[in-house]
């Protein structure tokens, strides 16, 4: 599944292990998400949404 | 700056609990093996010696207390990449105890047989949990 988790992450100047923190996960995650080696669950997702302050559509796209 | 290479506060603390957890049992396993060995009399004819030689398996208990907590501490992503692990391990140290077996019913003798399957299974748990993190 693709994703913006790096585009918006960036854009807000967090290090991935900031972010690791701010959802409770380990950095090692934040980095498979982010390079599409794991799609999070839903918990995650949502965690995720709120520290963008977006929508999960926004952030993630199935792709075709 | 974005660096992405730094370690994040929860990742340390769940490193620094598994450590606590982990390496007092470790120690003390590796404290009972020794003394077992070297006082237990194992070769010799005391019917003590089938106690002492179950004794280690009390701080490989404490080992596996900690192991399964540390499960419970990571993350979903951590907990897929090291079951992946565990599933080659075991599934290395079935097909070898299996292969093992047939060779005995044909005749082959297989000296220190317990040590190869517990070799092949945690030498199957490393390289399946290295091969999961880099794919």
């Amino acid at each position: 599944m693709n994703n913006r988790v790096r585009e918006r992450r960036e854009s807000r100047r967090l290090t991935q292990a900031a972010l690791a923190d701010l959802l409770g996960i380990s950095r090692q995650s934040v980095n498979a998400i982010e390079t599409g080696k794991y799609d999070p669950s839903l918990p995650i997702a949502f965690a995720l949404a709120r520290v963008f302050d977006t929508r999960i559509e926004e952030l993630f796209d199935p792709g075709a | 700056m974005t660096r992405t290479l730094d370690t994040a506060h929860g990742d340390r603390e769940r490193t620094a609990a598994y450590n606590r957890d982990f390496w007092p049992g470790m120690v003390a396993y590796g404290v009972v093996l020794a003394g077992v060995l070297a006082w237990g009399g194992l070769d010799g004819t005391s019917p003590w010696r089938f106690l002492w030689v179950a004794l280690p398996v009390l701080p490989a208990l404490w080992v596996l207390r900690a192991v399964v907590r540390h499960l419970g501490r990571i993350d979903d992503y951590q907990r897929q990449l090291v079951f992946r692990g565990l599933s080659v391990g075991f599934g290395t140290a079935m097909i070898v105890s299996l292969t093992a077996g047939f060779a005995m019913i044909a005749g082959f003798t297989w000296i220190g047989l317990p040590w190869v399957i517990y070799g092949a299974g945690m030498i199957g748990w490393v390289v399946g949990q290295a091969i999961a993190s880099r794919r």
